[in-house]
């Protein structure tokens, strides 16, 4: 990589030195790699401190707690929470009975079938949430019929609590169909599912045996990983939660904003924590699957 | 008696025949190595017979039972792969005990099996360690112990070494033999290398484009290859096309040169052209008169190879090779000289067509 400006050399990749240069000095400091790592941190950052430090400011003139000790206090705060949690477990427990068994088949039988799957999987970063919960309000609203007879095959979804949990449930697996697809293949690939299904199998193991002893554990990683940013995006979800009327989080979250100042600001900062709490544990999780995983030599 | 047969096998894969009428009998206790290119079919035949793939046609048999259709967990076959594939969420002892545990045997028969298998592979204090903690050559020597503690039928070995460094390949694949002989287990070994078939087998299987090109002794299949592929594939060899002047007699000719054969030139007529093969460490440089098989050349190009001297030949329009041991105290032609070479008349082969 010969890069056209002495400042932008901190983005070569170490050891790529071209032929006739010399390797840095190791004392230098390299002021232009932590101006531009600063420069990119405080875009993130600022905005954030600023959330946190005008969520400290409810009581005039002082720093305090106060808008987080308020926003707890509210029962529909945590009965919201709570909502989107459970939506957030039965999101991640329906995707993974979809997903693993179609990642491994895949894998396993159907390589060809990889590619239109991925794309499957894609839809929902072009298809917006908004086009999906109205189809998902147009067809199961509506009792559904045999074709050309009166017999109904399911009722209406949206009439009861327990459909409408359904349906969002459903929703939101479609939703975090990318995330969880491709952690979990992307996890078979790395431990080559396929080479330790045929060594479990020319032991004696069967399918079951192989799913729960050889392939679960060995990509529980990719499955945490794919869990916890299924849980982030179920826990901050507005549009479907809206339209379908439930309960939970993120429309509470939407509404508190439209009449409060300070609380709406401490409750965003709490998501920031907890989604980075999550990404702490996928880190700290992968970064030893990694030292372990995989099939090849070393 | 034969213990492992495949007979006529056949394997297509959307409409691409990749093995085609296989037939092998493979004998208890043999060392078997199926040697040929990539694509050629020989991981494809194995797979076969573990099970992993279904033939299109033909049989697989086992001690006589027909097992072409058992899924590869009925078969009781034991399978080293490429990859090593241990499972990276066991140890080393929990990877080898596994196939027992799948059989519910016994904790202490599976204990005592595990000891039986760490000791066989040299690795008694590696029973608590994860796979990546040891080394690739480490790693398949648990992969071979896991493939045999369940006792199996036939142990087959998908390029066992392929992943390994040069000198650890060649350490592993006298162990895995010595392996193999104590235990007295029928295995087939699927290789590409020439070297490592030729050092570790009973007999080796050569194949070609999903057929089978010859059977034979590691002896028979480098000393007499009778096919072009064969003699081209395993060592160093030089072919050309000769002229056959006189059947009854063996008698060829190449560029002007009349060579004697040993092999019999059986329905071939005065004109006809075949195929000759000479193996370079065949030739010599003519110390004294001799009447058959000498040929005028010139010293093209000369090769050190360590113990080896690499001389490259012009025979007429042919270019030969001729290797000789390196000997400081003889003294080679330099590179443009004139030279005289013979060889015996059993090292002109006849290759079939």
């Amino acid at each position: 990589m010969n890069l056209p400006f002495g400042w932008l050399q901190f983005l070569r990749k170490p050891g790529t030195h071209p032929a006739g240069t010399t390797k840095p000095s190791r004392g230098k400091f390299p002021l232009w790699s932590w101006f531009w790592y600063l420069l990119g941190a405080s875009y993130f950052v600022l905005p954030l401190y600023a959330t946190f430090a005008f969520s400290l400011q409810m009581k005039r003139g002082v720093l305090s707690f106060e808008a987080y000790t308020s926003a707890f206090a509210d029962p529909a705060f945590l009965q919201s929470f709570g909502y989107s949690i459970m939506l957030a477990i039965f999101t991640i427990i329906v995707s993974i009975i979809l997903v693993v068994p179609t990642a491994y088949w895949i894998r396993l039988k159907l390589p060809e079938a990889r590619r239109p799957v991925e794309l499957i999987t894609l839809l929902p970063f072009v298809v917006p949430a908004i086009i999906l919960v109205f189809g998902l309000i147009r067809i199961y609203s509506s009792p559904i019929t045999l074709p050309f007879t009166a017999q109904v095959l399911l009722g209406s979804l949206t009439d009861s609590r327990y459909g409408t949990i359904i349906l969002i449930v459903g929703g939101y697996c479609v939703l975090g169909l990318p995330y969880m697809y491709r952690s979990v293949d992307t996890g078979m690939r790395t431990v080559d599912v396929r080479t330790l299904t045929e060594a479990a199998q020319s032991l004696g193991a069967n399918w079951f045996t192989i799913m729960t002893q050889i392939v679960l554990p060995n990509v529980r990683a990719a499955l945490l990983s794919g869990s916890l940013l299924t849980f982030a995006i179920v826990i901050g979800e507005v549009v479907l939660a809206s339209y379908l009327a439930v309960p939970a989080f993120g429309p509470y979250l939407f509404l508190l904003g439209q009449h409060r100042a300070y609380e709406p600001a401490a409750l965003a900062f709490i998501s920031f924590l907890l989604t980075w709490a999550a990404m702490g544990i996928i880190q700290l999780v992968t970064g030893g699957q990694e030292q372990g995983g995989g099939v090849g030599a070393h | 008696m034969t213990y492992l047969a495949l007979s006529n096998i056949t394997k297509e894969f959307s409409g691409i025949t990749a093995v085609r009428d296989f037939n092998l009998s493979v004998e208890k206790g043999e060392f078997v190595s199926f040697l040929g290119p990539s694509g050629c079919g020989k991981t494809t035949t194995l797979r076969m017979i573990a099970g992993f793939e279904v033939p299109t046609s033909g049989k697989v048999t086992i001690n006589g039972a027909d097992i072409t259709n058992k899924a590869p967990n009925q078969r009781n076959v034991g399978m080293v792969f490429q990859a090593y594939a241990l499972f990276p969420n066991m140890t080393v002892g929990q990877n080898i005990g596994y196939g027992l545990r799948i059989r519910r045997e016994s904790k202490d028969a599976i204990k005592q099996r595990v000891n039986e298998m760490l000791a066989l592979i040299h690795l008694e204090k590696k029973g608590n360690s994860f796979p990546y903690q040891l080394s690739g050559g480490q790693q398949q020597r648990v992969a071979l112990a896991r493939a045999l503690a369940n006792r199996p039928q036939v142990l087959l070995l998908d390029e066992p070494l392929s992943a390994l460094d040069a000198k650890i390949r060649v350490s592993l694949r006298a162990e895995i033999r010595a392996i193999q002989r104590k235990l007295g287990i029928t295995a087939i070994y699927v290789t590409h290398d020439q070297e490592e078939a030729l050092s570790i087998s009973d007999r080796i299987v050569v194949m070609y484009d999903g057929k089978i090109e010859q059977v034979g002794t590691p002896f028979e299949i480098y000393n007499f290859p009778q096919t072009a592929f064969v003699a081209n594939f395993v060592g160093t060899l030089n072919t050309t096309a000769a002229e056959v002047v006189d059947p009854k007699n063996r008698l060829l000719r190449i560029d002007g040169v009349q060579l004697e054969s040993a092999e019999a030139l059986d329905g071939k007529q005065k004109g006809d052209k075949v195929t000759i093969a000479i193996r370079p460490e065949r030739f010599n440089f003519i110390a004294q008169e001799r009447k058959a098989n000498v040929i005028d050349c010139l010293i093209d190009n000369i090769t050190f190879l360590g113990s080896v001297v690499r001389i490259q030949l012009l025979v007429g329009s042919n270019r030969f090779y001729m290797d000789t041991f390196n000997n400081p105290f003889l003294e080679l032609p330099k590179i443009g000289d004139k030279a005289q070479i013979s060889c015996s008349r059993e090292a002109v082969l006849v290759l079939k067509d």
